[in-house]
């Protein structure tokens, strides 16, 4: 058997005194999704930033592809192979949008200008806006710039892709369009970590979801389990709760 | 009145308002810079960069430019037993004390754009220096447009101090023509008139700049 791509062995952190993580495990095989959910401050957006490195954790480590992320020299090169995309875009306002996708494969990878361009146009053309290349972010519709970041953490060719939260801040009608990009996503193959309410999605592609409560993973299931049978009160309560709300 | 004498003088006064522009030009191309390095090294993570370059700033905000002028000119030479020229000492004097007001501008500039947009940044593997300098301060410098030509025109207006180590500015000429014409009402009057195009001529660049960006 080969190693998980992820593995998140016994997280700890903490914010000055206040525990946002406590003895997180998780193994994320490649080409899997797993999708993370949980209650607001229970430590999910947290978890996802140990992975790349945004944050830095007291206790235990993350290996992404046999790299530790404790003992990492490197960062900029482990997130150039970790994509991320986040809950309110995060586009570059001052930029076009092929701007956005082209500045850290020139800048960080050290491709031609030329070749970066090729590179984001075939992404943004696989997340369906190709044409809206030269416009600023600002122009785009709620759902058309999440695709566009989506589209900017491809042009890196990632072998893991961390989402967190990536529809929760887009009008109910534009949800869609950007699921559908990260179904085709899945389906093709990527490796996900989801951080997500959707369990439309959860249910149509994750592998297994985990249940974070104040800092720990106090459930994961394979999807089908889940929904029929979660074990925890908390997970079943929350459940229940989010399955109402759609 | 004697308005001819204004006519009389005035390739001498337009002189010393060139070298008040130059002056202000070289204050400012310099210490700006400046400022945004003290900006980045007080925003760092690192304590003892933070604290140094915040002491400085505040050190420095509370000391009047002439005060920083004298230092410079009078008491280093002094201290080093080396001559420093006029025009090293009052470029120096300007630098340090005005990159500390650009330092605040930028400052806050940084701290408008937040700190989503550096994560998304470093994501993507760019460096943080490689992040600051083409997400942060591209976005930093628009939001702080009208308070860096608020800046320029006080820089501007801050190189008449240099009339009191007897440099060749605007004031210190026109005061020169005053004293050897007799006609200090007129002269003085006609130097108000060439700040005062000066700083609005400044202020409504900086207008259409902001409104094209
Ligand atoms: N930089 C920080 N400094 C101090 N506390 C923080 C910081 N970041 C997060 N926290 C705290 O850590 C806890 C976990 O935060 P986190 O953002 O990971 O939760 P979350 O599960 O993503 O919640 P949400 O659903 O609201 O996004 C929260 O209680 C939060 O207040
Ligand atoms: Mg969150």
């Amino acid at each position: 058997m080969t190693a998980p791509i992820i593995q998140i062995q016994d997280l700890g952190l903490a914010f000055d005194g206040f525990t946002a993580l406590d003895g997180v495990s998780l193994d994320v095989m490649a080409g899997q999704c797993i999708v993370v959910c949980g209650p607001s401050g229970s430590g999910k957006s947290t978890l996802l930033r140990c992975v790349n490195g945004l944050e830095r954790f007291q206790r235990g480590d993350v290996v992404v592809d046999g790299t530790s992320v404790r003992d990492c020299r490197d960062l900029p090169r482990l997130r150039r192979g970790i994509g991320m995309v986040f809950q309110h875009f995060e586009l570059y306002p001052h930029m076009t949008v092929l701007e956005n996708v082209t500045l850290a494969p020139i800048k960080a990878k050290g491709l031609s200008k030329a070749e970066a361009e090729r590179v984001a146009l075939h992404y943004l053309d696989q997340v369906g806006i190709a044409d809206q290349a030269g416009k600023h972010p600002g122009r785009l519709s709620g759902g058309q710039q999440q695709r566009a970041a989506i589209a900017r953490a491809l042009a890196l060719e990632p072998k893991v892709m961390l989402f967190d939260e990536p529809t929760s801040a887009l009008d109910p009608e534009m949800i869609s369009e950007v699921l559908r990009v990260m179904l085709d996503l899945a389906r093709s193959g990527m490796t996900m970590l989801v951080v997500t309410h959707e369990m439309g999605f959860a249910r149509e592609v994750a592998d297994r979801i985990v249940f974070m409560d104040r800092g720990s993973i106090v459930e994961t299931a394979g999807t089908a389990q889940f929904f029929s049978a979660s074990q925890t009160e908390r997970a079943r309560e929350f459940l229940h709760k989010v399955l109402a709300k759609i | 009145m004697d308005w001819h004498v204004i006519q009389a003088n005035l390739p001498l006064l337009l002189r010393g308002l060139g070298t008040s522009l130059q002056l202000a030009a070289v204050a400012v191309l310099l210490s700006f810079p400046l400022g945004c390095l003290l900006a980045i090294g007080r925003l760092s993570r690192r304590a003892w960069l933070s604290l140094t370059c915040g002491g400085f700033v505040n050190l420095m905000r509370s000391n009047p430019l002439v005060l920083v002028l004298f230092w410079f000119y009078f008491l280093v030479p002094i201290i080093t037993g080396r001559a420093v020229s006029d025009l090293g000492s009052i470029v120096i004097a300007f630098v340090i004390f005005f990159s500390v007001y650009f330092a605040e501008i930028v400052r806050s500039g940084i701290q408008s754009v937040g700190s989503r947009q550096v994560q998304a940044g470093l994501s993507t593997g760019l460096t943080y220096p490689q992040t600051m300098r083409h997400i942060v301060m591209p976005q930093a410098i628009r939001a702080m447009l009208p308070a860096l030509t608020t800046q320029c025109i006080v820089v501007f207006q801050g190189t008449t101090v240099a009339y009191i180590v007897g440099y060749d500015e605007l004031l210190h000429t026109a005061s020169m023509a005053a004293e050897r014409t007799g006609r200090p009402v007129e002269l003085y009057v006609a130097v108000a008139v060439m700040y005062f195009l000066v700083c609005t001529a400044g202020s409504l660049l900086a207008r259409n700049l902001e409104r094209k960006s």
